[in-house]
Parts: C-alpha cells; structure tokens; sequence
C-alpha cells in the first residue's frame, strides 16, 4: 500500500490575487541581494566557475582527475600490467605495453590513454594499481569540453608528480629504483 | 592390476600406473609442477605429495607406483599442511614480478597459492636469492632464472621430446639454475614448447613477450596448417586479433608442436594480406577483378583452352568448389585434382615430409569428381591448347617449368602477395582458415575442421563463394550456398 497524503492548499486572499503585489514583493528580495551583491561584493555565495575554483577539501576519499606518478628519473612507475585496464568498468583505459632494453623492470607501457568521456571517476584503477603508479588525487574535476579528443588523456597528459614524491611503494619499483641506483653509482 | 583407494574412491588400475595418474582417473585433483603426462617422472617438486597408510613419511604422488591394497589420502590435514610448506618454500626466492610477468594469469604458483596456500609471507624481500634476470636464449624464448622453481620440466623437454639436451641444471642447492650447455643453441625448432610446459614465467615467448595479457585472450580450437600432420591447435585471439598458437594435445597426432606452426598465424595479420583483386600489378576491387576473370574465362573460346588445378593449400570445400567450376560452368576436362606427395614424419617429432596441409583431402576430391593427372595437365599445356588457368597461388609452382614457356593467362587466388607468382595475370583475394571454417584430411586421414578465430576484413570472402560467383559471371549457377554444398559427393569414408 502506498499511502497517500491529502494537500489541502490554502485560497489565495486578495492582495496575492491581483498579482501585482506579489510581483513587486519578488523584485524586492532580488533587487536586495543585487545591491548587497553590488556594494559588498566579499558577501556573495557563488565563485565564477571555472574562472575562479573553492579549494576541494583534502579528503583521501576524494576522486579527482587521473595522473601517473613518476620516478626519479622521469619515466612512468606504471609498469604495464594491464590491471586497472582489466578492472575499469568503464573500459575508458587503453594500454599498450613496450619494454625497457636495459632497465630491469623491463615493461613500459608506450600507449596509456584514459576516454574521460568514458570514464565515470569510480577509482576502480587506483584500487587495483600493485604499483601505486596511477592516483585519483590532482584535485582537478574534469569539466566539459567542445571536442571529443579533448578528453582523451593521452600518456603525456597524464604524468605528474605532486611535491613529495617519488614514492617507492610496488615491487617492480624496487627493481627500477634498484637499476637507477647502480646507474647514479657508475 | 592393483585394487587401491584414493578418498574413499577404489579403483583400478594397469600395473606401472602412479598414483597421480590413478588418481586423475578417479577425478582427485593433485597439485603438481613437474610432472607431466609426456616426459620421464622427476619428482623434485614435491607438490604431489600424498598421505599413504602404513607409509612412514608423505610419499610423492608422481612418482609412487600404485599397489595392491594401498590406501590414499589427498584431503587430510598432514597433506594440506604439506602442499602449504612446499608452496612456501617454492615462493621464498620467487621475485615479485606478476605485473611485468606475461605469465600471470596461467601461473601455476599462482593458481595453486590461491587454491591450497593463501599465506602470508614470512621472508623479507631484501633475504631472497638473486639471479640472473631476463636473458634471450635461441630465437624464441626468454629466460628469467629468478623465476625459475627448477622443476627440470625444460631440462627433460629437450633430452626426451627433441633429444638435442641443449639444456642443463648448473651448480647445486641453493646455486642451482637453469643454463644452456655450452657450444649449444636453443634452436631446435620446437623450442616454444618449453614455454608452454613451464609452469612458471621463467620461459617466455619472445613473440608473445608483452603483447597481450593472458586473461584477455580468447581461444578457438582450430588446426595448424602448416604441414601435413594437421596439429590440433588453439588460436589465442582478442579484439579480431591473434596473438599467438598453442597446441591443443591429443592422443592422435600431438601432444606438442612446432615453432614453425605457431608462427603460421603472422599471415593472416602482414602487412600484405590482400583483400581486394590484383590484376597484373594493379589493385582493383574484387567484383571488376572478379568480372575481368570470368570474361577471361569466356574469352578462351572453346571450354577445351581453359584448365582447373586444386591445391593441396585448400580445403576439400574450396578444392571441390573448384572441380564443380571446371566441370559445370566452364565445363572442360581439363582439371586436375592429381597432387599426390610424399607423407610422413620427417624429423620424428612432428613435422610432415609433405609441407601442403591437405594433400590428402584432395586426393578426396579427385576421387568424386575424377579429372586429369598432373603431367597430362602440363603436356597440354606445353602443347599450347591451354590458354587460361585457374589455380590457387602456390599450387602454380607445380606447373612452374611449363608456365614459363606456354605462358597461358594465369588466374589465381591467393590471401598474401607474397604468394602471387610473377606469371599471375589476375589474383582474387580469399579468407584465409583462420577466419573461415575449411575440412582437411592429415597425413593420417583424418578429418579435421577449422574453426574461424577472427573476422575477415570486410570484403574478402571464402574461395568457394568467388567461385561460385566466378561461374554466375559466366553464366552458370554452381548453386554453392554453404561450405556443405561443395562437400556434396565427396566420401570421407
């Protein structure tokens, strides 16, 4: 049973009746807020999108637009293993693999593109990364574009260390942090 | 015949027959890395172990000849707790490497971590031994020594199935890799196999190496073409591409196969692979090309100047489709269908003396639908009365000397270019056997069914539709609507 509830609105009087009133009553309250708006500009609620951002509370759980995080020596910490491509329910994740001759973490991905209009920022990726290589924490929210290809992120578009980094968590990382090593040593 | 209990399970079994075996025809599952049904018992993996009454340690399943009366547990704690401690022990030095280990997916440590182990581990990754990392060994494979779990499964690859013993266990204990011999090469031409027996990401395939992961693979049982054994095998393929080819064992004709076979699939994908007519060195589509074929045909004049050959490259659908073209449309007793070749293993392993996949199949043909012999077909045309020829590319090299002098107007199907033959006048472009199905009878006769792995590129059909439509040009109707329509009068048997 759904239960039904019974709106019993009220008559309007007189004065609403002729509309004028009422009219002039509704200016009123918008001709406020825009002279208050006018003169005191430091009052208003709403920022300028996109010109002007509010800073996103720094929240773990928040998922923001995608970068790869990087190495000291500048290549990508992904490693190609295909996994957030294998988890993304989206299928918004397009890898192709290639490989280091001389680094022994051996696997690169050549190819890392994200369809942002595809994706739907679930941080299944992040989740499923054994290489803490692609994060969800730039803070950016990815907004409209005119064109398609706008929102592809290609590889290049998608590598960015934020202050503090590189980390060294992942396995395959400590082999590439490893040989970069022995490289400074030489 | 010894009588004994697996489970609670009695069975059964021929004597010589180990208990792993015995217990695989019962249905028990046992976990095991060196074993494998096709070499010599080794024994050294010790996952197989299993509790026998009376007995007073775990025995290996593997290697334990099953007797009389004997009384097997796989399931009890002690057997658990045995699988969990060898799974360790095999992962203490295993490196971290599943995300840039193409074998992850089909790892045996990982299945069987997750099916018996599920521990954490209690070494620390700085303690594991290090070897040698990736390493290019013959022109297949990749070894990664640090992944190796030693099982000899390679080891006893190459001293039993090839008998080149290219490869050797070095030093001892906790020393101990795997290394070539020296003065040896891995090149013995079915060194691929030792990657598909590797239980581990220790060899992998060089051609395979990165292109794909394994889960995303789907697979087509087919069979090779690449010689007259006609392998079962299984293509690999994802998004309409194929990556790679595995043997698929049977108890008739292989167990393994060759590297040879496994790169048949390259054509199907080069950069060659035609999918429209080629007439002289021209592309043109397929229906003009199609249209200047059968003009060409009608032009001869007489039926008697226009032959048919059948290749041993085709199916018995294509190769019947062919003897119908010559006997209903272009009706002339000119056709050949007499390709008869040496078979047989060549090398003891696998590959066929007779390189073309179904000689057997047409010799089928000839047998339904008659037709003349091979040098009678090359004395007329030597004697000029023939002026045109339909052929498929290859089989041209059969008449290769007289094509040279009586220069007949050569009409050919073909999928590469690479196949075309310089005398080519018109070439029609068909699907090969990975995207359309096709019957081949083996060196053995039998029957055997391709199944179609990818989807052929839009445009490119089957040979027998472009002979079908090859004859409706000439004005004749083969009424070819299905690969079931050309086997028609052909006896199996």
């Amino acid at each position: 049973m759904i239960s039904v509830k019974k709106v019993d609105n009220r008559t309007l009087n007189f004065l609403e009746r002729i509309y004028i009133w009422e009219i002039a009553r509704g200016i009123a309250v918008t001709s406020r807020h825009f002279f208050i708006n006018l003169f005191n500009p430091k009052k208003i609620m709403t920022v300028q999108y996109p010109e002007e951002k509010l800073a996103l509370p720094a929240s773990a759980l928040l998922r923001t637009r995608h970068r790869l995080k990087v190495r000291a020596d500048g290549s990508p910490k992904c490693v190609a293993c295909f996994m957030c491509q294998t988890a993304c329910p989206a299928f918004c994740i397009k890898i192709e693999s290639a490989e280091y001759p001389d680094n022994s973490v051996e696997k690169y991905p050549a190819v890392f593109d994200i369809d942002l209009s595809r994706c739907v920022m679930c941080g299944m990726c992040v989740e499923a990364c054994p290489e803490d290589a692609i994060s969800m924490d730039t803070g950016e929210i990815p907004g409209a574009a005119v064109t398609r290809s706008a929102l592809l992120l290609t590889k290049e578009d998608l590598l960015r260390n934020l202050p503090g980094e590189p980390s060294v968590l992942g396995a395959a990382n400590a082999l590439a942090n490893e040989y970069l090593r022995s490289r400074g040593e030489e | 015949m010894p009588k004994l209990t697996i489970d609670g399970k009695t069975i059964e079994v021929a004597k010589g027959t180990t208990l792993l075996e015995a217990a695989q025809q019962l249905g028990v599952y046992i976990p095991r890395y060196c074993y494998h049904p096709r070499l010599s018992v080794s024994g050294n993996c010790r996952m197989c172990l299993v509790e026998v009454e009376k007995a007073p340690k775990l025995v290996t399943a593997c290697s334990t000849e099953a007797a009389e009366g004997m009384t097997v547990r796989t399931d009890s704690e002690k057997v658990k707790a045995a699988r969990k401690d060898v799974l360790e022990f095999l992962l203490i030095n295993h490196p971290l490497d599943c995300p840039i280990c193409d074998q992850a997916g089909e790892c045996g440590l990982q299945d069987y971590y997750m099916e018996y182990s599920l521990k954490k581990s209690r070494f620390s990754r700085e303690d594991k031994v290090r070897r040698g990392k990736r390493r290019p060994l013959g022109p297949n494979l990749v070894l990664d020594n640090e992944r190796c779990i030693l099982c000899t499964r390679c080891v006893r690859f190459c001293a039993e199935v090839t008998k080149t013993s290219e490869l050797e266990v070095m030093e001892r204990a906790d020393h101990s890799f795997i290394d070539l011999k020296e003065g040896k090469a891995l090149d013995n031409g079915y060194t691929l196999n030792i990657a598909d027996i590797c239980p581990v990401g220790a060899w992998t395939s060089r051609d395979f190496r990165f292109k794909q992961r394994v889960w995303f693979l789907k697979k087509t049982p087919t069979v090779c073409l690449g010689c007259a054994t006609g392998c079962q095998i299984e293509a690999h393929h994802n998004d309409n591409t194929i990556y790679r080819i595995m043997p698929r064992p049977n108890a008739e004709t292989n167990t393994w196969l060759c590297d040879q076979g496994r790169m048949t699939y390259k054509a199907v994908q080069a950069g060659d692979r035609l999918s429209k007519g080629v007439i002289r060195n021209g592309v043109i589509d397929l229906e003009p090309a199609l249209r200047e074929a059968a003009t060409r045909i009608d032009a001869a004049h007489s039926a008697a100047a226009v032959a048919v050959l059948g290749s041993p490259w085709l199916s018995v659908e294509d190769n019947a489709a062919l003897a119908r073209l010559a006997k209903d449309a272009i009706k002339t007793e000119s056709f050949c269908f007499d390709l008869a070749a040496e078979q047989g293993i060549k090398d003891g392993i696998l590959i066929n003396k007779d390189a073309a996949p179904n000689t057997a199949g047409v010799a089928l043909v000839k047998a339904a639908h008659g037709g003349i012999s091979l040098g009678e077909l090359a004395s007329r045309l030597a004697s000029g009365k023939i002026k045109v020829l339909v052929t498929e590319a290859r089989a041209a090299a059969f008449l290769k000397p007289v094509l040279a002098s009586a220069k007949p107007l050569l009409i050919v199907f073909a999928t590469n270019r690479a196949q075309i033959p310089p005398e080519a006048y018109a070439t029609l472009a068909y699907a090969s056997y990975f995207e359309t199905p096709g019957t081949f009878v083996n060196y053995q006769g039998l029957r055997r069914t391709t199944e179609p792995a990818v989807n052929a590129r839009e445009g490119v059909k089957p040979l027998w539709t472009l002979v079908s439509k090859l004859a409706a040009y000439s004005g004749a109707s083969l009424k070819l609507d299905s690969p079931e329509d050309a086997l028609k009068g052909i006896d199996f048997k």
